[in-house]
């Protein structure tokens, strides 16, 4: 806007000072106003020089000017004043100015300047008033301070850049002046016109010389105000690299260079044109000196001064844009491995170069390397120089992206000296820094310079087991290095200090933030306080190193613990942890504090303490009198969540009760949302497709219970406190002879070591591991596992039992109560002991060893797992209801089903690899599932309705013996093809001729079968006549059968089942309470 | 006008050859030849250059009697004040006014400007004696001064020559041409000014407006015999670096360590009368007065290997508001509490220097006190800037040519 219109524009007071301006100036304000636009748009200051010819110039257009507005048409009658106002100003000022025209330039200029310093006034109130005081934050300020500050300094440039050319013409008015009139050793003094002449030459020359130091002074203002900049920038600078570094730790940081790279670059441009002029300025001196020429003088100091500043510009200006990174999953940068990739990369801010010059980029690892005995010396792999092409990416400016490098240690120097790796240095291998030094040969405009910029200091490793720890000291070193770019910090684990709490809780909650997009909040980071200090934190309060990384009570460290969480939560929980549905860090004392006054059912999910990277869930129970009980789960690790996700456990778990149907406590996730409600966006999809299509499978869950007595009396709150206490540091391990008896109260792990009795009448049991003779009499209570290493008999009269696993040949006898799981551990002895499930009992035996035998007496309901490599038998006996479940390859198993078993329905599961013989006795019903890859026959006994349901790439063997219905169902469709040529089924079919069972009539078949099109139908498959079998399908099955293929002959499977895993069993291990 | 012109002339000539270049290395002579003589011994000899600095100010009474100026300063107040309302009128109309360099006059403008901006000075320079004869009138600095003050303002000229004034100048060992020390030129300065001018009440006024009194404590360590002497200074000669050669950190630190008592031991005791012989000395100076305006120097430079000198250009940042009661305990000063409560200061003035010792460039950043504003006077080039911008001359370790203060002038609160 133009500036008469803005001071129009201004408020009243500061237009009183303009009134009262123009009341005692020789310009009246009618011209001013009449000739606004092109009074502003001239010279006024430059023509009031003294014998300046353009002031008469300017004067005389002015009055022509007003001479053209009073002839003009435009103005109207109404403006007949004004016209006589203008016709008056016009004379007065020619009467008052004609002989004294520069007086006038003068006054105007002066008249403007004025203006200009009323208009500042005046906005500045205005802004003061209309925007009162816009708080931003100190950042963005001085975002704007920047970038206002640029503006004024390219607005400065310019000014000075005309000034130059104003300097120019007077230069070339001087020089022609100069040689036309001045004539040396000739004495002219006498004549008067030459000495006029000499005198308009000497004020030319004065005029000349003036400029040119006002050309000067400018230049040091302008160097002045650009240091001012300068610093604006390199705190803008150091802002970024502390973000940099930020970043590096986890933290969300802007990382973007873009504007940094803008101002640089513009800051650099403008000193680059300044050092221009400087020079073109001293190409004027070249052709016009004089004595005290202010060029002489000043031109080598401005130039030094410029030169220092671009310099120090450039040399800040070469930063690592990404520090050394190693593509790894948790976004850990600055820790290397040997031998594996990495990249780097570093930015030149100020994108300007010499197009003529090639510039080189170098890195190297350690130029420097740190005084310490033993510190590994590597060598960078693939090329260490990198030369950027002027035209290589305009866009993207000057980049030195150094990828694919690898690292490789230098091991002869030390192996020469004797030394034997790492115990020789102070330092281990996670301790020692490393760093990678940039250099870069800079050229443009004549200045040439070598740059350099360092990475920050990284770790490198040799195997990834030593991620995490190598992680910490990046942490730590980031955190708390005073100044990461100085070299010397190579040696910062010399002595690393201790860690301000706040700083260190900051940095932990960016782990977790940066793995699974949530901090921690205040009360995690007490927890773990709490945990560090063993009280409330203060601010002053620190952790050493040591203690963070290597120190640790329970045999790992903290950091170790936080990592292992870390790393469960990176795998399993993340969306849960982001969700914020696990409470993770609680104390147990915190954790009653939050459930006690919640409803029945009311759970949170916590992080195990105890091992590491293990979550588990507590909940509340509010039994009829008495206080609040607690219960919590044995910790689930990522073994056990890599088969079934947390909340499909949370989903489907179940606490077995006597005479009630399983529930799930876990009704309500703290506070008080309901469990569905919070968890169900996570569950896994349920396969409702096989309910409601055709039975090809009988479903199945995988399912985590718990059990416990209904009658079971709960403890108090306090004694739970001591319970839980007990169960973490107490074992009991008597060594003697005799009867142990506990009667009550709360047992962590009993591990009895002599020969005797051993009743445990009631409470809590974590573990028993009997390990001597005798008998084991668990009456009542609940039990975690029964572990008994040696022979005997373990009994579990009346009792919720979480885990039965005999290690010892023995019978166990579960004759009443809940059994939840029975494991049949591997060092059993021979012979096979049976295992007899009494009615009422549901039963899961996994028989890891080779005979066992599970039986079923009538009422009784059973699964048999067989796991990799065993052998099991299941019999049942007469109202009996089992599963055998092979799970491993070169599993064998038997499945018996004795006469009489009316409602009886046995299934047989064979899961890839497995193998094994169903026999059906008369009478029974059985089913053989055959999932894909296994090999197995099937003998019905006559009788008997047997089915078998291949699916695809199935081998069976079905052999019915005569008489039996055969009802297999082949589509005629199906390719059945008949295998006498197959040597293992010769060899089986063989074996099978001499076995009670006639070979005769055996169909073996290999096909490829749509399990769709084969169901049939099991309930129609019942007859009455059964014969038992028991014995000689038992001797069948003898782990020594040279007929049976053993686990060595089949294939893995391709696509293993859940089961094929190794499923990690519900039970409470003695490790746990270490 | 005439003579301004004559100068011009006299100094040119013609010549499109290139001119000798001699004169570089005869200012940097000069500088450190100053340099030299003001800070001599340095390290570990505090004493030295504080007599030194007294010395220079030698035509200051010594031992005034702090409370007889102070009640005869309500008198001065008062009359400033009034002074400041007749004058002030004309300083408040003017825009801050270049002056051009002249060659290597940048120092000399600098101090031109601080002085010249300084109302309370120009108060006083406004009612001095005027000389009678024209030969007079040309060699009389204050006179000069006041001409150019005239001319600046009268002229609503963006700069004007101060050529007129240094060549009176020139005529009291002010060399023309010549890169000056600041600190050095200021004192000269100064004490030209006092000695032209004319009237005794002004004299008294301009000391009061300037001088700092202290009192300096030397106590013998072995028979507890002390002399105390009451001296006064123009500017408070403050050093950068510690004892043991540290780096100060901040303007305070150099307040503080200022004050510090030393011990004079080894080969700097002094002789002791009532011992007879040379013992042990702690020596101490003691605040007693603070002028209205104060100026402090900070001794940005140290010394290598005897001969050569290198500027100090590492951070140290100072105040914008100063309380020099709270910067110093309470056995450095030795103060009423009134006089105590004025010692309120805020930054008026830095003079600052860009280059090496021996070869620069000096700019001035004022706080105008009529406005409130702050600008930077380049010789002719001035421009307004902020705060931030007087806060790049903390200093740059890295930066040689970075403008670090050198001197700090501090005006002290007005109190309501």
């Amino acid at each position: 806007m133009a500036q008469w219109q803005e001071v129009q524009s201004l408020a009243n007071a500061h237009l009183e000072r303009v009134h009262q301006l123009y009341a005692g100036a020789a310009l009246p304000m009618t011209v001013r106003q009449c000739l606004a636009a092109w009074i502003e748009d001239q010279n006024w200051r430059q023509a009031a020089e003294p014998l300046s010819s353009h002031a008469r110039m300017l004067f005389h257009s002015l009055l022509a000017l007003l001479g053209e507005r009073l002839g003009s048409p435009g103005l109207g009658d109404e403006d007949f004043t004004q016209k006589h106002n203008l016709r008056k100003a016009r004379r007065d000022l020619q009467a008052e100015f004609e002989e004294c025209p520069e007086r006038f330039a003068n006054l105007v200029a002066n008249l403007l300047q004025e203006e200009r310093r009323i208009l500042r006034l005046g906005q500045a109130a205005g802004q003061g008033a209309a925007a009162p005081a816009p708080s931003a934050a100190p950042e963005s300020d001085r975002k704007q301070q920047i970038q206002r500050r640029l503006a004024e300094f390219h607005a400065a440039v310019q000014e000075v850049e005309r000034a130059f050319w104003h300097l120019e013409d007077l230069q070339d008015a001087f020089d022609f002046c100069f040689k036309v009139h001045y004539v040396p050793g000739e004495d002219k003094s006498n004549d008067p016109q030459y000495v006029r002449q000499l005198q308009a030459l000497q004020a030319k020359l004065q005029t000349l010389d003036r400029q040119r130091r006002e050309v000067l002074a400018q230049m040091q203002q302008l160097l002045g105000r650009s240091e001012r900049l300068q610093e604006f920038l390199q705190q803008e600078l150091g802002d970024w690299r502390e973000r940099q570094q930020r970043a590096c730790m986890g933290a969300p940081a802007d990382t973007c260079l873009r504007p940094l790279e803008t101002w640089f670059t513009e800051l650099g441009q403008r000193l680059f044109q300044l050092l221009q002029l400087l020079r073109a300025l001293g190409e004027l001196r070249q052709k016009v000196t004089y004595e005290r020429d202010p060029l002489k003088a000043e031109i080598p100091l401005l130039e030094r001064r410029l030169k220092e500043q671009l310099t120090y510009l450039l040399q800040r200006a070469f930063v690592v844009e990404q520090q050394p990174n190693m593509p790894n999953p948790c976004k850990r940068p600055l820790v290397l491995r040997t031998a594996s990739k990495f990249s780097a990369r570093a930015r030149l801010l100020v994108r300007l170069h010499d197009r003529n010059h090639r510039m080189e980029a170098k890195i190297h690892i350690d130029r420097d390397p740190p005084k310490i005995k033993g510190f590994r010396k590597f060598n960078i792999l693939t090329s260490s120089s990198k030369t950027i092409l002027a035209g290589d990416s305009p866009q993207e400016g000057l980049v030195c992206d150094f990828q694919y490098l690898t690292l490789k240690e230098q091991k002869d120097s030390r192996s020469g000296k004797g030394a034997k790796g790492a115990g020789e240095s102070p330092l281990v291998v996670t301790e020692e820094l490393h760093l990678i030094t940039f250099t870069l040969a800079y050229a443009y405009c004549g200045l040439e310079l070598e740059l350099e910029t360092s990475t920050l200091p990284f770790v490198i490793i040799s195997n990834t087991n030593q991620l995490s720890s190598a992680w910490a000291s990046v942490l730590w070193f980031n955190m708390l290095s005073t100044d990461p770019s100085n070299p010397k910090e190579q040696q910062f684990f010399s002595a690393p200090p201790a860690a301000p709490w706040p700083r260190l809780a900051e940095v932990l909650s960016w782990q977790f933030e940066s793995v699974a997009e949530r901090g921690l909040a205040r009360e995690h980071l007490l927890m773990l306080a709490e945990k560090l200090f063993g009280s409330k934190p203060s601010p002053e309060s620190t952790v050493s190193w040591p203690k963070f990384s290597k120190d640790g009570a329970s045999g790992f460290s903290f950091w170790a613990w936080l990592d292992g969480i870390l790393g469960l939560l990176q795998e399993h929980l993340k969306p849960l942890w982001k969700d914020g549905l696990i409470l993770g860090f609680v104390s147990r004392k915190q954790e009653k504090k939050l459930l006690k006054g919640k409803r029945t059912g009311t759970f949170l999910i916590r992080f195990s303490e105890s091992i590491l990277g293990g979550v588990t869930c507590t909940w509340v129970e509010h039994p009829e009198s008495g206080p609040p009980a607690f219960r919590a789960v044995v910790p689930y690790t990522a073994a056990e969540l890599a088969s079934l996700a947390l909340p499909d456990i949370i989903r489907d778990y179940q606490l077995l009760v006597e005479e009630n149907i399983p529930e799930n406590p876990l009704q309500f996730l703290y506070p008080d949302t309901p469990r569905d409600e919070a968890f169900g966006p996570y569950y896994s999809q349920r396969q409702e497709g096989t309910l409601t299509e055709q039975k090809r499978y009988l479903n199945r869950r995988l399912i985590r219970v718990s059990s416990r007595q209904a009658n079971e009396s709960w403890q108090t709150e306090e004694e739970l406190v001591v319970a839980t206490e007990n169960l973490e540091t107490l074992q009991l391990q008597p060594g003697g002879l005799g009867t142990q008896q506990v009667t009550s109260g709360n047992l962590g792990t009993l591990q009895p070591g002599g020969l005797g009795m051993q009743q445990v009448t009631s409470g809590n049991l974590g573990t028993l591991q009997p390990g001597g003779l005798g008998t084991q009499q668990v009456t009542s209570g609940n039990l975690g596992p029964l572990q008994p290493l040696s022979p005997g008999t373990g009994q579990v009269m009346a009792t919720g039992l979480g885990m039965l696993q005999p290690g010892g040949s023995g019978t166990l006898q579960v004759t009443s109560g809940n059994l939840g799981t029975l494991q049949a551990g591997p060092q059993v002895l021979e012979p096979p002991q049976p295992l007899q499930v009494r009615p009422g009992v549901p039963e899961v035996l996994q028989a890891e060893i080779e005979g066992l035998v599970l039986q079923l007496v009538p009422e009784g309901q059973g699964t048999l797992q067989v796991g990799p490599g065993d052998m099991g038998i299941m019999q049942g006996l007469p109202g009996g209801l089992g599963t055998l479940q092979h799970m491993g390859p070169g599993d064998q198993g038997t499945q018996q089903v004795g006469p009489g078993a009316v409602e009886q329905q046995l299934v047989l599961q064979l899961v890839p690899e497995g193998q094994g013989t169903p026999q059906v006795g008369p009478g029974g019903l059985g089913t053989l599932q055959v999932l894909p890859g296994r090999l197995g026959p099937l003998q019905p006994v006559a009788g008997d309705t047997g089915t078998l349901q291949p699916v695809a790439g199935d081998t069976g063997t079905l052999q019915p013996v005569p008489g039996a219905v055969e009802p297999l169902l082949v589509p005629e469709e199906l390719p059945l093809e008949l295998l006498p040529g197959d040597l293992d089924m010769q060899e089986l079919l063989e074996s099978l001729a001499n076995g009670p069972e006639p070979s005769s009539g055996s169909l073996g078949m290999q096909g490829t079968l749509e399990p769709a099109e084969l169901m049939p139908n099991v309930a129609e498959a019942m007859d009455g006549g059964l014969d038992p079998r028991l014995a000689g399908s038992a001797a069948l099955l003898a782990p020594h059968d040279p007929f049976l293929p053993q686990s060595e002959d089949a294939a893995p499977a391709a696509a293993s089942s859940l089961f094929t895993t190794d499923f990690p069993p519900l039970s409470i291990d003695a490790n746990d309470f270490q | 006008m005439t003579a301004l012109m004559g100068f011009r002339q006299a100094s040119y000539v013609l010549s499109p050859s290139h001119g000798s270049e001699k004169e570089v290395g005869d200012c940097t002579e000069y500088f450190c030849l100053c340099t030299i003589l003001f800070i001599r011994k340095r390290s570990g000899r505090q004493e030295r250059s504080k007599k030194l600095e007294l010395a220079q100010s030698e035509t200051m009474k010594a031992g005034t009697d702090v409370h007889n100026s102070k009640e005869e300063a309500e008198e001065p107040k008062a009359r400033d004040k009034r002074l400041m309302s007749l004058f002030g009128v004309a300083d408040l109309k003017n825009e801050a006014i270049g002056l051009y360099n002249i060659g290597q006059s940048c120092c000399l403008n600098s101090l031109l400007q601080v002085f010249l901006m300084n109302i309370h000075f120009t108060g006083i320079l406004r009612r001095i004696m005027i000389p009678r004869h024209a030969a007079q009138m040309k060699r009389n600095v204050p006179y000069q001064m006041l001409l150019l003050l005239e001319e600046m303002q009268r002229g609503k000229q963006k700069a004007v020559f101060p050529t007129a004034f240094a060549h009176c100048l020139s005529a009291y060992r002010v060399k023309l041409f010549v890169q000056h020390d600041a600190a050095q030129l200021f004192l000269t300065l100064w004490n030209v000014i006092k000695m032209q001018m004319g009237k005794p009440e002004l004299v008294e006024e301009l000391s009061d407006l300037y001088t700092i009194c202290v009192q300096e404590h030397l106590a013998c360590q072995k028979c507890s015999l002390e002399t105390k002497r009451n001296s006064s200074m123009l500017t408070l000669p403050l050093p950068v670096l510690d004892s043991s050669s540290h780096k100060l950190r901040t303007l305070e630190d150099c307040l503080q360590h200022f004050f510090h008592p030393e011990e004079l031991t080894d080969h700097n005791m002094c002789f002791c009368e009532q011992c007879g012989r040379k013992t042990p000395f702690l020596q101490s100076m003691k605040l007693v007065h603070l002028p209205k305006t104060l100026t402090i120097h900070l001794k940005r430079f140290c010394f290598e290997k005897s001969a050569y000198i290198h500027k100090l250009s590492h951070y140290l940042p100072f105040p914008q508001d100063l309380d020099f009661s709270a910067v110093l305990t309470e056995d450095q000063c030795q103060a009423d509490d009134n006089e105590k409560a004025a010692w309120q200061y805020e930054l008026f003035a830095v003079v600052a220097h860009s280059g090496s010792t021996s070869y620069g460039h000096y700019c001035a950043y004022i706080r105008s006190l009529t406005e409130r504003k702050w600008y930077c006077f380049n010789d002719s080039e001035v421009c307004q800037v902020s705060w931030d911008d007087v806060k790049c001359t903390y200093g740059h370790s890295n930066l040689y040519w970075a403008e670090t203060a050198y001197l700090l002038i501090y005006m002290k609160k007005q109190l309501q």
